[in-house]
């Protein structure tokens, strides 16, 4: 790497061990649309610097949340802040402060991708040249090169979503919202737009919140996980914690399974249903043994029995379901 | 990683921005130029000034004619508040039926608003700015040519007296296309707003424009064609004149004391009535525009 272009924001950084104050706090916030829609349920929440995970459904309340959170949306009840800064009444100025990129398209075919990031600079507040520089250097940083004097409408999707990308980070955010990055995106575009996102909250200081319905793909770049399912808090923890818990052993029998579960929570085992297959806790050392003797005596042909670290999804589906069943 | 990958693909060392940020009326200015000069394709391809450089050389046209006559001995050929009507009201309902559509429908097909309103600029202010710039670039395009005009005038005319009588004559025309950008402008752009696909707001553009000024003047020739020569405006002769923004406008400018003859009479004490229309109608198409915007969210 080019020394002179050495990073400060990395030593800059504050040290992990710091407990920083969250750059976003919700409290009883609660959205409801015209027609009695309730969007956002009493969601309490914080979000800790560092690149975060807004997981939910379609429908859970994701974009509620970041209307809300850019001062474009006024909540029925609660309160929320971005950055110390109360969204009700210095949403202007949290604007400033933000750096969102859309989930749809937001693209016009006829410009050039450094006029378009050019123009948004200039809309960010930026003086013509510093918004012209910026643009250049946004554009360098997502990896868009000489073809960023070429019209947008000539991009491909991966492109694209690097234009969105650099127009949100154009004004020198201090806080990143990015609404689903990796739509539309094949596998290898995926991974670079993840492998960028990772790359700017690690070295660029920015704070990010990732909104995904896609579990699996984000986890690899966050460091916390928020989940919200019809407007309300499923689960908000770091990512550490949320692997510890999801220490599983996963059974297959041949047939018999409800039979089995049946027998399992009978014995006091929590398993419940994933595709074909069993999915239990693993909590004490004698889940094993439980689980075989519960098989040997319903005298199933047992095919499959391994402990493994599951992704997190499968612990957020069974959450879901635990949230509709309530 | 190996070094020379990091150098390759992604060229790190991202710095802060610590210089000056603009307040929201600047960013609103910038908007506003912007805008301004997509009006007239300025910034963009080739393509784009197609439309305004046709339109424009279509206004001046007249003025230009009119310099060789007044060189040549003729008196003026055109008065300065009425310019040539048919001429004007056409060539401005081509050049608001093309360009709204490029100021608006343009950033509504691509969805960018979302991308403004996550900035720090109020959900009015856009269309504010659009408005602004919008009625700025028919501004131009309507009085550049009766600036011409003027200069093409005086520049034969002798004498002090005949000078400050054509800058007499030339204030009122002005004022007249100031009238008439303030209500194109917002007119065009309210229609444009309602579409995001360019052919249907130029269409609806066009056939606002054309087709009223099409039944107003058609009812106004009726009216006037059935009554005896000599005979004072009928009552329906002026009611028809409120129908189209251009006979609106045109009946203000009478009322207002505009001697130049057009296919609108003089409204006398209707003269109100097309005051209050012509506001009516402006107040319309700026709440309407607002309207449009307020509602607008991220998607």
């Amino acid at each position: 790497m080019d020394p002179s272009h050495a990073p400060p924001a990395a030593s800059e950084a504050p040290p992990a061990h710091v407990i920083d104050a969250p750059v976003i706090e919700t409290r009883a916030l609660t959205m409801i649309y015209p027609g009695d829609v309730t969007a956002l349920d009493g969601l309490t929440v914080d979000f800790a610097p560092g690149v975060t995970g807004l997981v939910g459904a379609n429908g859970a309340g994701k974009s509620t949340l970041i209307k809300i959170l850019l001062g474009l949306l006024t909540p029925a009840r609660g309160r929320a802040a971005v950055l110390g800064r109360d969204c009700a009444t210095e949403g202007q100025r949290i604007r400033t402060l933000i750096g969102y990129m859309p989930e749809h398209d937001c693209l016009p075919a006829d410009v050039s991708a450094t006029e378009f990031v050019t123009h948004m600079g200039r809309m960010s507040g930026l003086p013509a040249t510093a918004a012209r520089e910026r643009a250049a250097e946004s554009l360098r940083h997502v990896g868009l090169h000489e073809e960023r004097y070429r019209q947008v409408g000539t991009y491909s999707t991966g492109m694209k979503q690097r234009v969105k990308l650099a127009q949100a980070l154009v004004g020198d955010p201090r806080l990143l919202l990015l609404d689903e990055p990796t739509n539309g995106l094949d596998p290898a575009g995926r991974r670079a737009m993840l492998e960028l996102i990772a790359r700017i909250g690690a070295e660029f200081g920015i704070s990010i919140v990732v909104a995904s319905h896609l579990l699996g793909e984000i986890e690899r770049i966050c460091d916390h996980l928020v989940a919200i399912e019809g407007g309300r808090l499923l689960r908000a923890d770091t990512i550490s914690s949320f692997t510890q818990a999801s220490q599983t052993l996963v059974i297959e029998v041949e047939d018999g399974t409800a039979a089995l579960r049946d027998e399992l929570s009978r014995r006091g085992l929590a398993a419940r249903t994933y595709q074909r297959s069993l999915l239990v806790p693993v909590g004490g050392g004698d889940v094993y043994d439980v689980v075989r003797d519960s098989v040997a005596a319903l005298g199933l042909p047992l095919s499959r029995m391994e402990q493994r670290r599951h992704q997190i999804e499968e612990l957020f589906r069974d959450d879901v379901e635990a949230a509709d069943a309530r | 990683m190996p070094a020379e990958a990091a150098g390759v693909i992604h060229d790190l060392g991202y710095r802060r921005y610590e210089g000056p940020r603009l307040g929201r009326a600047q960013i609103v200015r910038a908007l506003v130029w912007h805008s301004f000069r997509t009006a007239f394709g300025l910034g963009r391809s080739a393509k784009a000034k197609v439309v305004p450089v046709i339109v424009l050389f279509a206004m001046c046209l007249p003025a230009a004619v009119n310099a060789f006559a007044v060189a040549r001995g003729n008196a003026r050929l055109v008065p300065y508040d009425t310019y040539v009507p048919v001429l004007r009201a056409t060539v401005m309902t081509i050049f608001v039926a093309v360009q709204a559509p490029e100021l608006m429908s343009r950033d509504l097909r691509s969805h960018v608003l979302p991308l403004y309103f996550a900035r720090p600029l109020r959900k009015t202010d856009y269309p504010l700015a659009k408005y602004l710039a919008f009625t700025a670039a028919c501004l131009v395009v309507i009085e550049i040519p009766l600036v011409l005009l003027y200069l093409g005038t005086i520049a034969s005319v002798h004498g002090g007296s005949a000078v400050w009588g054509e800058t007499r004559a030339l204030i009122p025309g002005l004022l007249v296309g100031l009238m008439w950008a303030l209500v194109m402008a917002a007119a065009s752009l309210l229609l444009a707003s309602l579409s995001g696909r360019r052919g249907y707001a130029t269409g609806s553009v066009a056939i606002f424009f054309f087709l009223t000024y099409t039944l107003a003047t058609l009812l106004i020739n009726v009216e006037r064609n059935g009554a005896a020569p000599g005979m004072a405006a009928s009552t329906a002769v002026k009611v028809a004149g409120l129908l189209s923004p251009f006979t609106l406008l045109d009946g203000v400018r009478r009322w207002l004391g505009g001697t130049t003859l057009d296919q609108v009479p003089r409204p006398g004490s209707f003269g109100i009535l097309y005051l209050l229309v012509l506001l009516a109608l402006f107040a319309a198409c700026l709440g309407g525009l607002a309207a449009r915007f307020r509602k607008a969210g991220l998607s």
